[in-house]
């Protein structure tokens, strides 16, 4: 029988790595703190992106997770507990989106009113792009992710106090409503954190490109994180290649996914080359940026894709884990590419703020995340999937 | 065997329904499942439904018939609406085939064993439904007897197709969804013909089952490349079944007509064509485990999967339109604004909002276990999306555009007789090659259903 419990080389390990994050994060933070007075046009956008970036992973778990129980399936297992410190890390996503407040009139065209009354377009818009709207929006969906991600987590809990027949029931129909949930506020919350930076552009995929972006983010970071946990116990008797196999597919199918929607975007709004849609495009292909759109199409999904593809490198962790980072930058830049160019469009420019608002926020929620990984076992021994999880990896059957 | 009872499912039970009704034995499978095909009698009901078939089959002939003599001009079609039934009854029909592939090639891939006793027939109803598909273009052409110049081939013509449109897409996605579906289907049935070869009493099946069968001994070596060979045309079946409705999904983004002109169209067409497909596998098996006392095989646990695949795509067809309207609202650009309204308020209103009836409001009853786990609730609602999915498409093409950037060139469409005949008419060919192929072809997979059952499981008695 397994103890799954966090054990005390895995505690050491997590503990040693949680300090250098938290230098980085108060690091960052510092830098960003300068940023935020000294410079706070250049401050806003990269600071947003970072958030974005950050809010990516931590609902990009949340989303998996709920996958994970609305379909069941023993992939899930071994990185439920990884998926579900991710969600538990909300509030302080949250809280890090609070810099954010002040400037939204520096940020959005549509927050100053001087250029609201210049514009027919964004007259029109003021009816849902207005100021008060916009911060109701946003606390409902935080408030709403944080709700499922509060439930999701306590019966997670009382199943590893004592192992309940309705609870896994209870799970899924509490993560098929969430993932209705998550559909519509994702959509709506890129639609007003991020697409609205250029108010005139819109695109009715835009919210599927969040989607697809956040659980692969979660997910590839996942995935990464437990190539590390199973090298020590209990993870370690527990995991085997077969588990990695399903693992790498499904990243493979999210991969393809991305890429799917990606590619219909533009190859639509190419074709169409309509004034109102082809300049988003255009500010992000010229002056340096092409160079990022390029980096997309070969790391995010060319490089992953051939990586994938064949059944050996799914087995292998350390070619898993290589794919999943290298997946997990290339979301951060995908999200750099989505968010920057709005400040300085059709010209790239690495600002340091660029560097310094990442660091910070992500070196602050890695110390967040690792610390919710210790308050739980690593494994949820009283799922009704272990056993078969156990097994799968035991029998002969591929 | 023949006993057959109902299997207990009482609400609120954790152990799930099986996929196989408990007793069966790998010779009860075979008998039953062969006997349909082998057995003399044919059922009167299958004497009437595929009377019937037949009967609006000849339908389709007459208005085939009459149409190459008169031209499109007998269809409502004209300026502004130049796209009328045909393009909605190809995408409909195009649509319904998702199904088949998505059960046998995704969820084999995905290891859900429980497709195996509806793959065969899903797989089957896929190429009747793109032969059906398939007709609409062709006819559309005016002159259906130059469909090959679609074809980029060296002539003296110097004609060459324009790959930019998508148009010349749909020629290559649908033909190679139509091969690989047949290859799929084919080789899938292979070591069932040679089972019905074997089994059979009459000199004639002998040698025709023979035939199909190519020779099947059930080697291990057989066994083995089988199984590689139908791996690979899964793993090639799944892009094409996503790629086809999405380049039908082009088919009206690349243009720039506003209510076609729209991001989302991909996902959201695939997303549709397997929700379409799955109401019309639901409204097939259905009956037919009822008229062939096929409960044991595909039992409720099978109904109330496709209930659920069913409630999930239906729900992001619902994100389709939601998005897109409020898009429409947000973009500030009149037209997209105004085809937003006037789908809503103009003179369609009534097809919009029975849409929003049948594909939205309705499968939202499958949250309940009660309606999943009843067949007869969900024929309904399966019948209902079949409707809505016919709308949907409807009032996409009608639409967008029945009022175009000038109201000089408005203008209102309608189906003619003709229209309805030529659509209902497919409906009878798709039906009819249905019928023959449940009378003379196994519906349910032999041999993967005999990996069901409780014998197949040598572990544990070892």
């Amino acid at each position: 029988m397994i103890d799954p419990a966090v054990s005390a080389g895995l505690r050491d390990a997590i503990a040693r790595a949680r300090r250098p994050a938290l230098i980085a994060g108060l690091a960052g933070m510092i830098a960003c703190a300068a940023g935020y007075f000294l410079a706070p046009a250049a401050f806003f956008p990269s600071y947003l992106f970072a958030c974005m970036f950050c809010l990516g992973l931590a609902l990009g778990c949340q989303a998996v997770l709920m996958l994970n129980h609305v379909t069941g399936g023993a992939w899930g297992i071994p990185i439920r507990r990884s998926l579900e410190a991710g969600t538990r890390t909300l509030p302080v996503v949250a809280a890090l989106f609070l810099p954010l407040l002040p400037g939204l009139r520096s940020l959005y065209e549509w927050a100053r009113p001087e250029d609201v009354a210049h514009d027919a377009i964004l007259r029109h818009k003021q009816l849902y792009l207005n100021t008060g709207f916009f911060l109701a929006r946003t606390v409902i969906c935080f408030a709403a992710w944080m709700a499922f991600a509060f439930f999701l987590n306590r019966w997670s809990r009382e199943q590893d106090e004592r192992p309940t027949r309705g609870l896994s029931r209870r799970l899924q129909l509490l993560s098929s409503a969430g993932l209705v949930v998550y559909g519509l506020t994702i959509t709506f919350f890129s639609i007003d954190w991020v697409m609205s930076l250029e108010p005139h552009w819109y695109s009715t995929m835009y919210g599927v490109l969040f989607i697809a972006g956040q659980a692969l983010s979660g997910f590839a970071f996942v995935i990464a994180l437990t190539v590390v946990l199973a090298r020590y116990p209990p993870l370690s008797g527990f995991i085997n290649r077969k588990h990695f196999h399903d693992l790498g597919k499904l990243m493979l199918a999210f991969v393809m996914f991305w890429a799917y929607v990606s590619f219909s975007q533009y190859l639509i709004i190419w074709a169409g080359n309509l004034p109102e849609e082809i300049p988003w495009y255009l500010r992000r292909l010229q002056g340096g940026w092409g160079w990022f759109g390029m980096a997309l199409i070969l790391f995010h999904f060319v490089l992953p894709f051939l990586l994938l593809l064949p059944a050996t490198a799914n087995r292998n962790p350390r070619i898993l884990s290589s794919v999943a980072l290298l997946v997990v930058f290339m979301r951060f830049v995908d999200v750099f590419w989505l968010v920057r160019p709005a400040a300085t469009p059709g010209h790239f420019t690495l600002r340091w703020m660029d560097v310094a608002a990442p660091v910070g926020i992500l070196g602050i929620w890695l110390f967040v995340f690792l610390g919710q990984l210790l308050r739980r076992p690593i494994l949820p021994v009283n799922d009704p999937e272990f056993a078969a999880a156990l097994e799968h990896g035991a029998d002969g059957a591929h | 065997m023949s006993t057959q009872k109902r299997e207990p499912t009482p609400p609120g039970q954790a152990t799930p329904v099986p996929v196989i009704e408990p007793g069966h034995t790998f010779a009860s499978v075979t008998d039953q499942i062969g006997q349909i095909v082998l057995s003399r009698r044919t059922p009167t009901f299958w004497w009437v439904g595929f009377g019937i078939s037949f009967l609006l089959m000849m339908a389709l002939l007459a208005s085939i018939g009459y149409l190459l003599l008169k031209g499109t001009g007998i269809w409502g079609i004209n300026i502004p609406v130049g796209w009328g039934f045909a393009i909605i009854n190809f995408v409909w029909w195009i649509g319904i085939g998702h199904a088949g592939t998505l059960i046998s090639a995704i969820l084999l891939l995905l290891r859900q064993e429980w497709r195996t006793s509806i793959n065969r027939f899903a797989e089957a109803m896929t190429l009747f439904a793109v032969a059906s598909a398939g007709l609409f273009p062709i006819l559309h052409m005016g002159r259906p007897w130059l469909a090959y110049w679609l074809l980029p081939y060296p002539n003296t013509m110097a004609l060459w197709p324009q790959w930019r449109s998508p148009l010349v897409w749909d020629v290559f996605a649908v033909s190679t969804y139509a091969t690989v579906s047949a290859l799929f289907w084919y080789i899938g049935l292979i070591p069932d013909l040679a089972t019905l070869r074997d089994r059979a009493r009459k000199k004639s099946f002998q040698i025709v089952y023979g035939m199909l069968a190519l020779g099947w001994r059930g080697s291990a070596v057989h066994w083995h490349r089988y199984e590689t060979a139908y791996l690979l045309l899964a793993g090639l079946a799944t892009p094409l079944v996503i790629s086809v409705h999405t380049v039908v999904s082009f088919d009206f983004t690349i243009a720039i007509t506003p209510g076609w002109h729209s991001t989302i169209f991909p996902p959201y067409f695939v997303a549709g064509a397997i929700y379409a497909g799955f109401a019309m596998v639901l409204t097939l098996s259905i009956p037919l485990r009822k008229l062939y006392r096929l409960e044991g095989f595909i039992t409720l646990r099978h109904l109330q999967n496709m209930a659920k695949i069913l409630l999930a795509t239906g729900l992001i067809v619902g994100y389709g339109y939601m998005i897109e309207a409020f898009m429409g609202w947000y973009s500030g650009v009149p037209s997209e604004g105004y085809v937003t309204t006037s789908r809503m308020l103009g003179p369609y209103r009534p097809a919009y909002w029975a849409l929003i009836f049948c594909n939205i409001l309705t499968p939202q009853a499958l949250w309940f276990k009660k309606v999943r786990s009843t067949p007869g609730l969900l024929f309904i609602v399966a019948m209902v999306v079949n409707v809505g999915m016919w709308l949907e498409r409807f009032v996409i093409v009608v639409t967008s555009l029945h009022r175009d950037f000038l109201p000089s060139s408005w203008g209102m469409y309608h189906g003619t007789m003709w229209d309805w005949s030529t659509f209902i008419g497919t409906i009878g060919l798709f039906l009819s090659l249905l019928f023959l192929f449940i009378r003379f072809l196994p519906m349910i997979s032999i041999f993967e259903m005999r990996t069901l059952v409780p014998e197949a499981e040598v572990r544990e008695e070892a």
